[in-house]
């Protein structure tokens, strides 16, 4: 057997993600007018004025996306009582400033989809005026059906039985092209929408989450974490029980806090468990898969940040807790895997290295 | 070439970094220029004449293989140590350049005699480490071309290190956020499966991870499961997910915990009758009879079929029983499932007596579950459902109106449960407000039910040509509905919202023939026919249409036909009573026991209390007469337009 080394052909689509526009063309100067712009409208809005780097900084929407001040700024207004109505200014700036079809403004509106779909999923029980969130919330969704012809997502699932690029099979080579692979439907075709009806807003928030998840690995980690805050808002259920896995519930002493007794009611979660109770909603697997997906990114990813993988694994806990209560065997087994990974990961503290080379020398000295 | 002294720091090198002294490794390799040495490596392999060809210069090629070795080692203890000390980026650039130079040094290949455990050894380690280094830098897309670097070229890795890149490339795709793009067109082999997106391609990796466990190539690692679980649940390919938990080998995975697994999936592709196999097995005394999330599963596939209606109830028992301590949040789920099993239950039993005994214990545990969990949306719905089956329809609005309202009115059944229950109560017109709310708040492709609804509404209301302006427009939809989903039409997932186009047309037949526009309904009734052709629905209909022209033969012929395909079928054995109450006394028990068989099945059937009352009457029993047309009338303020369970 030889051991042949092939040319490396890899010549994959790299996208280039540097951060700094040097402005030489006419597009170039054009979006930092557009930042600039939005920069100036935001000023006008929030009551605090902005750090003055912003608009000098040599890509704005990049500085504004990462902005830790401003960001906290914009998320407490988001969350203020009223602040989902028609005519709120914040709302309106989010809508004109993801309409600017500017990718780097559009990636500052999703950053604060997490507070916005939160926030709005949150109240909608409530009969609160909703119409500026939900004119964000359109325009993402109108944005993800344009940019996929409303096509629906498929994935084809493998089946071993045909050779891949990773594996050979040993049958005969005379390929049966007719035997079917298993197709999935992972988001179904889309249909424009001009208002949110109430049977369409799972729907519509969803395809917004799917189109955060695809900008996910260009999203601070605040928005990260914001998003799974509210997942345990959403789920309405304590899962601390789960901390030592979805297969035993374990008394988890943490703090004092321990929260073995269940969701709610019991009055003894300093009224905590009382407001995520509120924020309950409905989880129909249209909002619910592209919610865990996010969260595995959140929670797996390859950037490891402690603070979002304990909200992270919080979030995860708290919907195995809810997807028990709905008896709803994906969600079970979805979140339930997550949950494993992350006790295997923890239980893991061999610091076995496969990429060390063997010592052999040592001996010899 | 080497000069004597670089060698000598390479060594000193690679023994400072034993000592785990990297920045003393850095040093030493500080004085060589590794990359000028790679370069003068180069020429080495192009000599060899052939692969297979014993090479009679052998000793000139292994002296230079081992210079070729020794730089190699260097550059990657140099990548190693620049790791150790956080420097990523550059620790990347070196191992990358370990794979460059060996891709440019054995361009040909290397006889395998030649290959010694060192060099294999670096090259792994670099194939291996390339990718984490990208990751930890935040390149993803280095990352990913690294990966694929590693798993499509010959690096002539062993089982572990492949399967250990193999399980990080799919978790680099499933997690990463990264959408990778398809491979190039260069290692597409003509025929072979190529991945087209991240999931495809994860799930294939962790595909071929399973299969290289269950062929003893590479250990267990019960990860690999686990990532799979996720990735398939995500594409709703439980069915995939259970074929591939079966073959895992014995003795690696807990059986009851596969059973456990395999049961979710199969109920997660709708296979309940397999999944309750499963379950019953894992729930066996001798497995693990208290394992709480079995216990609900179980139950709550039995009480979605009336037979298995009392197995559940011991499932969801042994569920409440259980949930204390840590589990006791879990206690009003079983006792909602409790209620549901009993309520299915109550549908199947003989007596009257011992349905009613049911159906107040199926209310009791629903009121106690909805105390421990006030927010359980689906536990409001049923609550309603069951109240509207009970008859106390003002507790059943009650529960309709605070599922709408907590929901947001997001769910369409909440929209039909109001509507049927407004119906119930004779408010036919609030009942249409609401339908026409509901139509409001629904995307086309879904109104389908809700029209019918409407149609229904507007008959009962005596607006029959409202109707059937109602109807026409739902046969458009419908029509419309073919065209656009006509190439998918056989997938399970978009099958859900679909109008039925033989309700339509077999209700215009109904329709049609209440206004004795026979030549109309018949027509209607044909479409219906050869949409399904043996239908007790349809049978019925023309029954009624001959009937209504007097043809008494040949409505008798249609009712009993639809008997005879559907023994159970309701209007059909109450049209028969019906009929035959009118030919006398000769017949009249034939008739009594139809009726009172029809009333045992549905036992709040105004009209066929109305018959039974008949026949009673005609055959002098004038007590039992009076009884039967005061259950009718009484029944007669309180049917719904459809029954309450055709909303699920």
């Amino acid at each position: 057997m030889d051991t042949t080394l092939d040319s490396p052909s890899t010549p994959e689509t790299t996208t280039n993600l540097e951060p700094t526009i040097i402005a030489t063309s006419r597009d170039d100067l054009e979006s930092l007018k557009k930042s600039q712009t939005a920069i100036e409208t935001l000023s006008s809005i929030l009551p605090s004025p902005l750090p003055p780097s912003l608009s000098s900084s040599k890509n704005p929407a990049f500085s504004l996306l990462h902005d830790s001040q401003v960001s906290s700024q914009i998320s407490t207004f988001l969350r203020q009582p009223n602040s989902g109505a028609g005519d709120n200014h914040l709302c309106r700036w989010l809508y004109d400033t993801f309409q600017s079809s500017d990718t780097n403004l559009q990636l500052v509106v999703l950053r604060f989809l997490p507070i916005i779909a939160g926030v709005y999923l949150s109240r909608v029980a409530l009969h609160k005026p909703l119409a500026g969130f939900e004119a964000v919330l359109l325009a993402l969704y109108a944005h993800e059906t344009t940019s996929r012809n409303g096509q629906s997502i498929t994935v084809n699932i493998p089946d071993l039985s045909h050779s891949s690029i990773y594996h050979e099979t040993t049958k005969s080579t005379t390929k049966n092209c007719s035997t079917e692979l298993n197709l999935a439907v992972i988001s179904a075709s889309l249909e424009p929408h001009g208002t949110v009806r109430s049977t369409r807003r799972a729907r519509i928030v969803g395809v917004a989450l799917e189109l955060y998840f695809s900008k996910i690995s260009q999203m601070p980690v605040g928005s990260k974490i914001d998003f799974c805050e509210f997942c345990v808002v959403w789920a309405g259920q304590n899962g601390d029980m789960y901390k030592d896995g979805p297969d035993e519930p374990s008394e988890v002493s943490n703090d004092g806090s321990g929260g073995g007794s269940g969701d709610g009611g019991n009055g003894g979660d300093d009224g905590k468990s009382e407001r995520k109770e509120e924020g309950r909603i409905p989880l129909p697997w249209e909002l619910l898969q592209p919610i865990l997906r996010i969260l595995g990114h959140c929670l797996m990813g390859p950037n490891k940040d402690n603070e979002l993988h304990e909200a992270a694994w919080g979030a995860c806990r708290s919907l195995y807790a809810r997807s028990l209560h709905d008896v709803n065997p994906k969600a079970i087994l979805a979140t339930g895997s997550l949950l494993r990974l992350v006790k295997m990961a923890m239980e893991s503290n061999d610091d076995f290295d496969p990429t060390e080379l063997s010592k052999e020398n040592v001996l010899t000295q | 070439m080497l000069n004597s002294e670089e060698e000598e720091l390479i060594i000193h090198g690679r023994s400072e970094y034993e000592k785990g002294n990297v920045e003393g490794t850095l040093s030493a390799f500080d004085g060589i220029d590794l990359h000028a040495a790679v370069q003068e490596l180069q020429p080495l392999a192009e000599k060899q004449p052939s692969k297979k060809g014993r090479p009679s210069n052998e000793s000139v090629h292994s002296s230079s293989q081992q210079a070729a070795s020794l730089v190699l080692e260097a550059l990657y203890l140099k990548a190693k140590s620049l790791q150790k000390l956080g420097r990523v980026t550059e620790a990347a650039d070196e191992c990358k350049s370990v794979l460059d130079a060996v891709e440019k040094i054995f361009y040909h290949g290397i006889a395998d005699v030649l290959v010694d455990n060192k060099l294999q050894e670096i090259v792994s380690g670099a194939v291996e480490l390339l990718p984490e280094l990208w990751k930890l830098d935040g390149r993803n897309h280095e990352a990913m071309s690294a990966y694929r670097r590693a798993l499509l070229s010959q690096w002539n890795l062993d089982n572990d290190c492949c399967a250990r890149i193999q399980k990080g490339f799919a978790s680099f795709l499933l997690y990463s956020g990264v959408e990778v793009g398809p491979p190039s067109l260069a290692v597409q082999i003509d025929g072979s499966y190529v991945p087209r997106n991240n999931l495809e391609e994860a799930i294939l990796l962790l595909m071929i991870l399973m299969r290289k466990f269950y062929l003893g190539k590479t250990k267990w690692d019960p990860s690999v499961i686990e990532h799979l679980t996720f990735a398939l649940s995500l594409c709703s390919q439980t069915s995939v997910l259970a074929k591939q938990l079966e073959e895992i080998m014995p003795g690696v995975f807990n059986r009851v915990n596969r059973w456990k697994a395999m049961a979710l999936c199969y109920n997660g592709a709708g296979q309940n009758k397999v999944a309750l196999n499963l379950l019953r097995k894992s729930l066996h005394k001798h497995e693990k009879p208290d394992d709480l999330t079995s216990l609900l599963l179980a139950a709550k596939i039995c009480s979605e079929d009336a037979l298995l209606a009392a197995e559940g109830v011991g499932y969801a028992q042994r569920a409440i029983l259980h949930a204390q301590g840590l589990n006791e949040h879990l206690k009003g789920v079983g006792l909602c499932m409790l209620g549901l099993c009993l309520g299915k239950l109550a549908k199947v039993s003989s007596s009257d007596h011992e349905r009613s005994r049911l159906q107040t214990d199926a209310l009791k545990s629903l009121d106690e579950a909805i105390v421990l969990e006030p927010n359980n949306f689906d536990l409001i719905f049923e609550l309603g459902v069951q109240y509207a089956e009970r008859w106390n329809l003002n507790a059943a609005l009650r529960y309709a109106k605070q599922f709408i309202d907590a929901t947001g009115g997001s769910i369409l059944k909440g929209w039909r449960l109001l509507a049927l229950i407004l119906s119930a109560q004779q408010r036919f017109s609030e009942a249409e407000v609401v339908t026409d709310a509901a139509l409001d708040e629904t995307a086309k492709w879904e109104q389908g039910p809700l029209l019918r609804m409407k149609a229904k509404l507007k008959i009962s209301q005596s607006i029959p040509m409202g109707a059937i302006e109602t109807y026409r427009y739902l046969l458009a939809l419908v029509q419309a509905q073919r065209k656009s989903f006509g190439p998918l039409r056989n997938l399970p997932q978009i099958e859900d919202d679909k109008v039925n186009e033989f309700e339509v047309w077999h209700g215009l037949a109904k329709l049609y023939s209440r206004l004795s526009h026979w030549k109309d309904a018949e027509i209607c009734l044909g479409k219906a026919k050869e949409l399904n052709e043996y239908s007790a629905e349809t049978l019925h209909t023309e029954g009624i249409i001959g009937e209504a022209q007097g043809d008494m033969n040949k409505a008798l012929a249609a009712f009993i036909n639809a008997l005879l395909l559907e023994p159970s079928h309701v209007p059909s054995k109450i049209l028969i009573g019906g009929v035959l109450s009118k030919m006398g006394s000769k017949v009249s028990p034939v008739a009594r026991c139809l009726l009172s068989d029809a009333l045992k099945i549905e036992p709040t059937n105004r009209m066929a209390w109305y018959y039974l009352g008949l026949v009673h009457r005609d055959d002098g029993r004038i007590s039992d007469a009076i009884d039967c047309f005061q259950a009718a009338s009484m029944l007669e303020e309180s049917d719904p337009i459809e029954s309450f369970c055709s909303i699920f």
